[in-house]
């Protein structure tokens, strides 16, 4: 009996503080909701990198930690490429080639991204603990 | 004691049970090859990864339509795109040559001229048959020469193991076809050698054998302005999948980009799409194999205008394609919706008719 006076009133009480919720109020929860949707959405359903592979020409060079900042030259049959790891993520930083689409590719991130410089013959790839896929169609 | 016993016998299972899984990556045919092999030893994976790699480069040296084979010396395309130039008698050309000329004539003509490989010269007009190209000028005049030659698959000619061309415009340029042909080869070699398993990827376009394990293959498809995978797709025994972009060749100029696939009608690359995915089952034999038709479709229904793109893919036998149009708007056809697994939940397509 007594349990269920205590609910009873628990309830009034929060009848009264939705009551009282402004507009403001509102918004920052639905805010909230949708900052929870889409770190979910980016953070789950595409798995973070903690690794990134570099090949040079048919051999894998090194495989690095994204849990670092680092620097990193090497040299491909046209020259040296830089690549860098920061926070998480690699990138092609320079690169001899003429295109250059290997740096506009940008920050990589997720497992199963990758970049390629087939001037230069040098590759990165994302490696999780999952593998989304076998190999990539482009 | 007993507990590192334990140990030490899962450290020994875990030895025995190691996947048969083997991996290669080299660059030939100027793009990144990617071989895996499921269910064979490593060594014997190696061998057979090395002959398909030989396979690819002979056929590479054989069919480049600008490169010299050896020192001055043109490749067996190259001669014969030689001899149309000058209207010279015909040319003798070896057994694979001429059933991969009549092939490429049968899906020119099936693509009413959209797919062109005899437009080499428009290519080359375009800055396109290089390795490294720098930005080019757009050469107006030089280009409307070569959309007013009409070079057509049907100037060649092919009787008695010989070959030669009516229109002295017509220039040999396989780019389009080569790859899904290496792919046929690699798969029709690793049959014969009773290989169960396998995945191979030329640039992009990839054909499947058996599985990896007790899954399917699984094939991530690039995003054309992204540099993540859009979707995924389970390939089974014997489907091949083509990718055409404006993002694998291109150059800016003005702000404007400037694609590799041109459109023969115009001379001028396609610019109302990003990207156009096809994927093909398992092909009757003596006629176009799966590998090439998923490299040779894409194009037509790439250069094809918005509303005639179901046409374009059904001229071709594709049941199984999506488009991404230079707005960024996926259009997918109904086949090819089931097939397709969104990376990113909330993908909005249209499904085409």
């Amino acid at each position: 009996m007594q349990n269920l006076q205590s609910s009873l009133s628990r309830l009034v009480r929060l009848k009264a503080i939705i009551q009282a919720l402004l507009l403001g109020d509102i918004c920052v929860v639905l805010g909230g909701l949708v900052l929870v949707i889409y770190l979910f959405k980016n953070l789950w359903i595409n798995e973070p990198a903690t690794k990134v592979q570099i090949s040079v020409g048919d051999k894998v060079f090194a495989t690095y930690s994204l849990n670092q900042q680092r620097e990193i030259i090497i040299k491909g049959p046209l020259g040296e490429a830089t690549i860098i790891i920061s926070q998480g993520r690699a990138r092609f930083a320079k690169s001899p080639c003429h295109t250059q689409y290997c740096v506009h590719q940008g920050w990589l991130s997720h497992a199963g991204q990758s970049a390629i410089c087939l001037p230069n013959q040098i590759s990165l790839a994302l490696l999780g603990k999952t593998k989304p896929y076998d190999t990539l169609n482009y | 004691m007993i507990r590192s016993y334990l140990f030490l016998c899962a450290l020994l299972l875990t030895g025995c049970f190691k996947e048969p899984f083997y991996h290669s990556q080299s660059y030939v045919f100027g793009t990144l090859v990617d071989i895996s092999i499921y269910g064979e030893s490593e060594a014997r994976a190696k061998v057979l990864s090395n002959h398909i790699l030989q396979d690819f480069q002979r056929l590479h040296d054989r069919l480049h339509a600008w490169k010299p084979s050896s020192q001055g010396k043109p490749s067996e395309l190259g001669a014969l795109n030689n001899a149309f130039e000058r209207g010279a008698a015909p040319l003798p050309i070896a057994p694979d040559l001429a059933l991969i000329l009549n092939d490429a004539k049968n899906l020119s003509v099936k693509s009413n001229g959209l797919f062109n490989p005899a437009i080499g010269h428009l290519i080359g007009a375009w800055g396109f048959q290089h390795d490294e190209f720098n930005a080019p000028r757009i050469d107006s005049a030089s280009i409307n020469q070569w959309v007013l030659a009409k070079p057509s698959m049907n100037d060649i000619i092919i009787e008695h193991h010989a070959a030669y061309s009516t229109n002295p415009a017509v220039k040999l340029d396989l780019g389009g076809y080569a790859k899904g042909y290496a792919l046929d080869v690699a798969l029709n070699y690793l049959r014969r050698e009773h290989v169960k398993n396998a995945l191979i990827n030329i640039g992009g376009n990839i054909i499947a054998m058996g599985q990896h394990g007790n899954q399917a293959w699984r094939v991530g498809i690039q995003h054309p302005r992204a540099p993540t995978a859009i979707a995924t797709l389970d390939l089974p025994d014997g489907w091949a999948v083509g990718t055409s972009g404006d993002y694998q060749r291109y150059f800016m100029l003005n702000g404007q980009r400037y694609c590799h696939i041109i459109d023969p009608r115009s001379g001028y690359p396609s610019q109302h799409t990003q990207s156009v995915t096809v994927l093909v089952a398992p092909q009757a034999p003596h006629q176009t194999q799966a590998g090439v038709l998923s490299d040779v479709a894409s194009k037509p229904i790439f250069i094809e205008s918005v509303e005639n793109r179901s046409q374009a893919a059904k001229a071709l036998g594709i049941s199984h394609f999506m488009v991404i149009d230079e707005k960024s708007h996926i259009f997918v056809s109904k086949d090819m919706a089931s097939k397709l697994h969104w990376l990113a939940g909330d993908a909005k397509f249209t499904i085409l008719p």
